[in-house]
């Protein structure tokens, strides 16, 4: 599908390679400049050894003199050990860290161009374990397994250098607990991974209890269900500690375990070294730089067991991202010019659509005509195919070939920026992201602090009658809103949401049932901005309000996806059964509503669980 | 936010001011968890009542820390007196010391397990016992509390914020205590082996101690960063995933991926700081460690020939010391962030547990007050109530429910049918006048106790993740099959869950997801009949539901009424047909009350809400073939 590539190539994402062996080519200069810091400070250290050997053995050997150069050389040596061993960290660690930047980006840029159907595949707790444990994994691989890997070939040439030159027997005898170490070193940091992991499943379920427990409140106050909750949790909250304790115990035993093989390596140095020391077949210098080379391995040996359980777990952890890269998006973009005058003229021409493929047919054989200008209000019950309809249209589904027309063009011909500027669309349950009620309104406007982008976020509020709402806030329109903010009504979110539609001022305007949890009086004054709206665009109105389907020039009945009434409201009143019903039942209801009881006003908005 | 690129209009200043406390809302509002001060002496002595019951592990760990410091110290003498036995050829000392050295090597390791080990148990037993104590204030929380608050981030105060502290104890910052006992004594020792040969071996400490100071700060920085720019990267992709179809529709992909690339590259770039940090610090020490060993041997060289207590041996065993001294050093940086990281968390869990909205405790009842015999089952009596102040939902209603009998409450929603119930339950509590059940003040009485005799069928059905059966026998410990088969029997129900792949121990997702509403339903009513308590509260869905699922629910209705004093909130005719008395209410009065021919009769808001009722059935008839009825909210 050449057309996603034309048009994500200008996205920062799309620039980023998306295999293991392209992240690793790309940072290749990053690699090559950090095994180069990493041999020179292998040989620094190896220098240092070499001259302490000088050092110890001119101190107490039979030469009289100390010279100063060989501290001063040890001292510079030093110096270059240091700087290397920052640049060596600097360089891959860093490339790593560009690994990871880059598949992130590139993952939402992905995430980005994918539809309805992979999200139906992927939950998104998925998506989110692998954007950040996956990732994770993989970062470490590009990072600390890479520079492991590298540092210890050097670490052991370097280090066998010195202590095979000073005695070969010394180092067979020094080094018998090196396979036991990598091996370790390797068991230890899968088992460590595993035990990880199970424990972060037990706080899964602890917090799975606690939710639930949070979330089920009502029930459990209700049902009077405190001390079989309690007995739950107590279960999960014993699990994780046990579950922590084993990994502690693990954990505590890793060091023992490692060092206690370490240091048996050690002890045979010591020991057989001395022995030598002794024989006299090691000088006292020979001793001092080979302990000093000896000590310099340890950790290399520990690291060869744990970079290769990272290189594996980073594969597989990239192989899961792959898994998401792989996807292909179902909305493509078109390649025709989009047309030069544009009028908002909306034609469907037998329109069916299923979720799955041979699946059952949401919507069958759909036709109408809309010109430019004009509205139309689609009613039907729940699970009649409207929000579908609406979707296909502003082509957020993967609308069928040939169906769909704006002003006589395909839409799946279109560029998809071009059908996104021009088809506006709101839903039902409103989404709102965390951000300032400016900058929700303002979604659309690539600015939202000029005079003149203030003026339409402030328009648009007040033709959805969110205005004066937005000045009552806290911080008025600079209040943060959303999933986690202020707790704004559900039809204040609606409200919102239908404004930072009109913001937007598309030619065609498609409004999923936008009002549902707004009262009357507000959804009145809306509804007559939206047929002041109408004379600017092209509007389709899903709605379950008869009062809202009252003011469109046309109405759609749906039934199980097909239509079932199609004509002038006052058409349908006079013949349409479903529609003539709907309208009988909403005119009982407002009768109902309109009463005056006496009593006081009810609340704007049904208050929270009143009923 | 981004950083935003300057206005293009000169004139729109007043509005960029704006705008830039607006960014500063923004930034305030996703990176509220910065993190706080390290230490909290306040803080750290409500967390002490959770560690005690446990201290005796922490004495044990502390004690074994000492063990452990003193042992790690006369490790270096030993190898000094294993090179020295070998330097004068005494092979039967040289055996029994790096025999003894070996033990000490193997022995600190085990001794190290053990102390970490047991400082963790202490650790994880105070957090879990202090988890369990934020679980059970959730339990008095008050139900309000809960509208306002989102879920989520309650959960993490049991769970992230809990397992933050812990890491005080899991990451043995507190270790830090024999650290120190450490580098005292090896300061120690060595002055005593060798005065000046000490003096020149911490020549180059000053430098570590610049270092440390230099990268302290900004490593904290750097990963204070981290943490902020790391949630803030969570909440933003969770949000994208979440709103993905609003991106799409507002063809705003690439303004969100510019406003990620940001957020995403300052936590690379924070990330790289703390790299760069780190390694100094780890390659300073390195190099300090080395340089002091060249200073001794360089010390050791020129004074040599004056001063003959300048050995083999003891370079060697100055050797070990340098090495031991930087070790924690080392770790101090790193030690420090989590020290303020469990400060935070401490401070958000005991913020929560300095929440004041929780439900009042039980007033000391003077045994069971005499309660006439024909005293109503529910009855409020002039109560005044309102989820929040000043909107009042209920205003001085009156009614009284009888034993055995069956209401139904009417009405639009809103007029506050559903809160009787909420307040016959005692879920919330009322702003004016008196609730009783049974004949007794709600206010009076044990919550708990007194809820075992409610059964509830609410209108949007909770299922606990489990199984059909396990959530039939709600309230019981083991479920009993049998009574569990019968319920299901009794409201016709049985057959349709038999016949689900698993049966009755099917599985039963998270929030009852793989289950429809309807199922949903017939499983709530037979918990009721499960339970079998002397009152139910049925607070009837509104949703469609078929015509076939409708003739179920009205046996399983009229099975869960019988013999029981039922309060019906009723949105089908139907159901109000089942009662014996219907009340309505509008705009939080009671208007009507009386049977359904009482009522009819009448011809007032009930004759009209008849009407409404009516032509929704008719309109349900006239959609040929489709049996489900459309309620759009009585």
């Amino acid at each position: 599908m050449p057309a996603v590539v034309a048009t994500s190539a200008s996205r920062s994402g799309a620039r980023y390679p998306r295999t293991l062996r392209g992240q690793l080519v790309g940072k290749l200069p990053q690699y090559l400049a950090g095994t180069l810091m990493l041999a020179v400070f292998q040989l620094s250290m190896n220098r240092i050894d070499w001259l302490s050997k000088a050092s110890v053995d001119r101190i107490f050997g039979r030469a009289a003199d100390f010279p100063w150069s060989l501290s001063v050389s040890i001292f510079a040596f030093a110096v270059v050990a240091l700087v290397t061993r920052v640049a060596s960290r600097w360089f891959i660690f860093n490339a790593g860290r560009d690994v990871e930047y880059e598949l992130r980006s590139a993952l939402l840029e992905h995430l980005h161009s994918l539809g309805a159907a992979f999200y139906r595949k992927m939950s998104a707790g998925e998506i989110m374990s692998r954007s950040s444990g996956d990732l994770l994994q993989v970062r470490l691989l590009y990072g600390f397994g890479i520079l492991n890997l590298i540092n210890v070939v050097f670490a052991f040439a370097s280090a066998l250098q010195v202590m095979v030159t000073i005695s070969g027997k010394l180092t067979l005898v020094s080094l018998t607990m090196l396979p036991l170490i990598v091996l370790l070193g390797r068991a230890v940091s899968g088992q460590l991974y595993t035990r990880t992991k199970a424990n972060q499943e037990t706080l899964g379920r602890l917090s799975e209890a606690v939710q639930n427990n949070l979330a089920g409140v009502r029930v459990v106050r209700s049902f009077a269900l405190e001390r079989r909750e309690r007995l739950r949790f107590q279960k999960a909250n014993l699990a994780y500690l046990e579950a922590s304790l084993g990994l502690a115990r693990l954990r505590g035993l890793m060091g023992p375990s490692i060092g206690a093989a370490a240091s048996v390596g050690l002890l045979a140095f010591f020991w057989y070294g001395s022995t030598l020391l002794l024989q006299g077949g090691l000088s006292q210098g020979s001793f001092f730089a080979f302990w000093l080379a000896f000590g310099r391995m340890t950790w290399p040996m520990i690291a060869v067991g744990f970079s290769i359980a990272i290189v594996q777990r980073g594969r597989a952890g990239f192989a899961r991202l792959e898994e998401i890269f792989k996807e292909l998006p179902e909305v493509v973009s078109g390649t025709h010019e989009p047309p030069a005058n544009p009028e908002g003229a909306l034609s469907v021409r037998g329109l069916s659509f299923a979720y799955v493929d041979g699946g059952r047919e949401v919507l069958s054989d759909v036709s109408f005509e809309l010109p430019a200008g004009r509205s139309l209000a689609v009613m039907g019950r729940t699970g009649s195919g409207k929000s579908t309809l609406a979707m296909l249209l502003a082509r957020l589904l993967p609308t069928p070939r040939g169906k769909v027309l704006v002003d006589g063009d395909d839409l799946c011909d279109l560029p998809l920026s071009y059908v996104r500027e021009s088809v506006g669309y709101a839903q039902q349950d409103a989404f709102l992201f965390s951000t300032t009620v400016t900058e929700n309104i303002g979604f659309c406007l690539a600015e939202t602090e000029t005079d003149e982008a203030c003026d339409k976020v402030y328009a648009a509020a007040k033709e959805a009658q969110v205005h004066e709402e937005a000045l009552a806030l806290p911080e008025k329109y600079d209040t943060v809103v959303g999933e986690r903010g202020v707790q704004l009504s559900g039809g204040q979110k609606q409200r919102i949401a239908l404004a930072r539609a009109f913001a937007r001022s598309p030619r065609i305007l498609v409004l999923d049932d936008p009002l549902s949890a707004v009262d009357a009086k507000t959804e009145e004054a809306i509804l007559d901005t939206i047929s002041r709206h109408a004379t600017k665009c092209t509007l389709v109105l899903i709605t379950h309000r008869i009062a809202a389907a009252q003011r469109c020039d046309d109405v759609l009945v749906l039934d199980e996806g097909r239509i079932l009434e199609h004509g002038t409201p006052a058409e349908l009143l006079a013949n349409g059964s479903l529609y003539a019903a709907f309208a009988e039942e909403q005119s009982a209801e407002r009768e109902l509503l309109d009463l005056e009881l006496g009593g006081p006003p009810p609340p704007a908005s049904a208050s929270g669980g009143a009923s | 936010m981004t950083e935003r690129s300057k206005p293009a209009n000169p004139s729109a200043k007043g509005q960029t001011k704006r705008n830039k406390t607006a960014a500063k809302t923004v930034r305030a509002y996703h990176e509220e968890e910065a993190l706080g001060r390290a230490y909290d002496t306040k803080l750290l002595r409500r967390v002490w009542p959770f560690v005690r019951p446990h201290s005796k592990f922490i004495v044990v760990s502390l004690g074994l820390l000492l063990l452990l410091a003193a042992t790690q110290l006369v490790r270096p003498l030993l190898m000094g007196r294993v090179v020295e036995h070998a330097g004068k050829g005494e092979a039967s000392a040289l055996l029994r010391d790096g025999v003894l050295l070996a033990l000490f090597v193997v022995g600190g390791q085990l001794l190290t397990f053990l102390q970490t080990y047991i400082m963790q148990v202490a650790g994880a037993r105070a957090m879990a016992d202090l988890r369990a104590e934020v679980f059970a204030f959730f339990q008095r929380l008050s139900l309000r509390y809960f509208d306002k608050t989102p879920v989520g981030r309650l959960v993490t105060r049991a769970t992230g914020d809990v397992d933050a502290l812990g890491e005080l104890f899991a990451s043995g910052v507190l270790n830090a205590v024999g650290d120190l006992v450490g580098l005292v004594g090896i300061v120690a020792m060595m002055l005593t082996l060798h005065a000046k040969l000490s003096l020149i071996a911490f020549a180059a400490l000053p430098f570590v101690g610049l270092v440390v100071n230099f990268v302290r700060r900004r490593s904290r920085d750097a990963f204070r960063e981290i943490r902020t720019k790391t949630a803030r990267l969570n909440a933003f992709l969770n949000e994208q995933v979440a709103g993905v179809a609003v991106v799409q529709a507002y063809a705003r992909e690439e303004k969100m991926q510019a406003e990620f690339d940001a957020i995403n590259d300052a936590y690379r770039e924070a990330n790289k700081r703390s790299i760069f940090y780190e390694a100094v610090l780890d390659a300073a020490i390195e190099m300090v460690s080395t340089v002091c060993i060249a200073s001794v041997l360089f010390w050791a060289g020129f004074s040599r020939a004056g001063d003959p207590t300048i050995t083999f041996p003891l370079v060697v065993t100055f050797t070990q010391y340098i090495r031991q001294f930087f070790e924690p050093v080392s770790l101090l940086a790193q030690r420090y962030t989590i020290l303020q990281s469990a400060m935070s968390g401490a401070e958000r869990i005991f913020g929560l547990l300095d929440e004041e909205d929780v439900e009042s405790s039980v007033a000391p009842t003077d045994g069971p007050s005499e309660v006439a015999a024909d005293a109503p089952a529910i009855e409020l009596d002039h109560v005044t109530f309102g989820y929040k102040p000043g909107v009042p939902v209920l205003n001085d209603v009156s009614l009284r429910i009888a034993k055995g009998e069956k209401v139904a409450l009417v009405g639009a929603t809103g007029a506050g049918k559903s809160t009787v119930a909420g307040l016959a339950l005692r879920l919330y509590e009322v702003e004016d006048g008196t609730v009783r059940v049974m004949g007794r003040d709600v206010a009076e009485q044990d919550r708990v106790t007194m809820r075992e005799s409610f059964s509830v069928v609410p209108q949007d059905v909770f299922l606990f993740a489990g199984t059909v059966l396990s959530n039939v026998a709600i309230s019981d410990e083991t479920p009993n099959r049998a009574r569990v088969e019968e319920s299901l029997r009794r409201i016709g129900a049985l057959e349709l869950f038999e016949r689900r792949q698993g049966g009755l121990d099917a599985k039963v997702d998270e929030r009852g997801a793989n289950f429809s509403g309807g199922e949903r339903q017939l499983i709530a009513f037979a918990r009721a009949l499960y339970r079998d308590t002397p009152i139910v509260i049925l607070d009837e869905a509104t949703a469609s539901i078929d015509s076939n699922t409708e003739r179920k629910m009205q046996t399983a209705l009229e099975a869960v009424m019988a013999g029981r004093t039922s309060l019906v909130i009723a949105h089908r005719l139907s159901t109000i047909r089942a009662v014996d008395r219907i009340i309505v209410f509008h705009k939080g009065h009671i208007v009507e009350s009386g049977s359904h021919d009482e009522l009819i009769v009448k011809n007032g808001v009930y004759a009209r809400l008849h009407k409404l009722q009516f032509a929704r059935e008719h309109a349900a008839q006239v959609a040929k073939g489709t049996p489900s009825v459309p309620v759009p909210a009585a």
